[in-house]
């Protein structure tokens, strides 16, 4: 935006500056009813991850990074882990592992439902998003460390 | 039963790819071609014609689903061959930095 020559064309921004956040905001749908519809935290996280690769591949690696940088990718990589490992061992205070007992079942088919399955979800989501994101940032940035020796 | 061999035919050039190209980006994308060659295998072996998608839906009885094993089997494929792909793109980063050149048959320098 601010950097004229950096990334690709006036036409592939103006686009990506449209479609952006329709590709987050459909991954985010994507993950939340992941209990409902296919779909799920797996492939939510890719197309959040999507969103951010396509960012950096239209404006170049400096505005994506601004928006998420590695340190937070790693952070978030991290806490997604710490997160879905946390939901599972919590289980133990009830009897035995993933056992739901502090979260109502709901009614079926609906938003708020299946208990602990959309918590997993978004873990999930946190986890393969800047996982995916931060391979693809390692591989961006990999070129430029190595040069300067 | 022909598409069988439709996947049989795919694989076949991911293979070919593999084997006759010398460029190591075509090289990948061969790999990913047989890759997913198999992964469409493994789901047209469960896929059953008047089938639907193994997902309970409102007021639908449990009868005439596909078999959702092999679709459980094929996500987790996809996931190692993701990582496997960034595996292999990071190594061939290296060689066009060591080597200058993605051609296989112009790497001979093996010291170190």
């Amino acid at each position: 935006m601010e950097n004229k020559k950096a990334g690709m064309t006036l036409i592939v921004k103006t686009i990506t500056r449209l479609t952006v956040g329709l590709i987050l905001l459909y991954g985010i749908y994507i993950v939340l009813h992941g209990h409902l519809t296919p779909g799920g935290g797996f492939s939510g996280g890719v197309i959040i991850a999507l969103s951010f690769i396509h960012l950096m591949l239209a404006f170049g690696k400096e505005v994506a990074l601004k928006k998420l940088s590695e340190v937070w990718a790693s952070i978030l990589e991290s806490l997604g882990a710490i997160m879905f490992l946390s939901i599972a061992a919590l289980g133990f205070l009830g009897g035995y592992f993933f056992l739901n007992f502090f979260l109502s079942k709901g009614r079926p088919f609906t938003l708020f439902s299946a208990g602990i399955i959309p918590l997993c979800n978004i873990a999930i989501s946190l986890k393969v998003g800047a996982g995916l994101f931060a391979i693809f940032v390692a591989l961006v940035l990999f070129k430029g460390l190595t040069k300067e020796k | 039963m022909s598409v069988y061999f439709l996947c049989l035919i795919l694989f076949c050039i991911g293979l070919y790819c593999v084997l006759r190209k010398r460029n190591i980006i075509k090289i990948i994308i061969g790999l990913g071609i047989m890759e997913y060659a198999v992964n469409l295998f493994f789901i047209l072996i469960g896929y059953r014609y008047p089938a639907r998608a193994p997902i309970l839906a409102k007021d639908q009885v449990i009868a005439n689903i596909v078999d959702p094993l092999p679709q459980a089997l094929v996500l987790t494929a996809i996931v190692i061959g993701l990582a496997v792909t960034a595996l292999l793109v990071a190594i061939a980063i290296r060689i066009y930095e060591k080597y200058g050149t993605f051609d296989i048959t112009k790497i001979r320098k093996l010291h170190g």
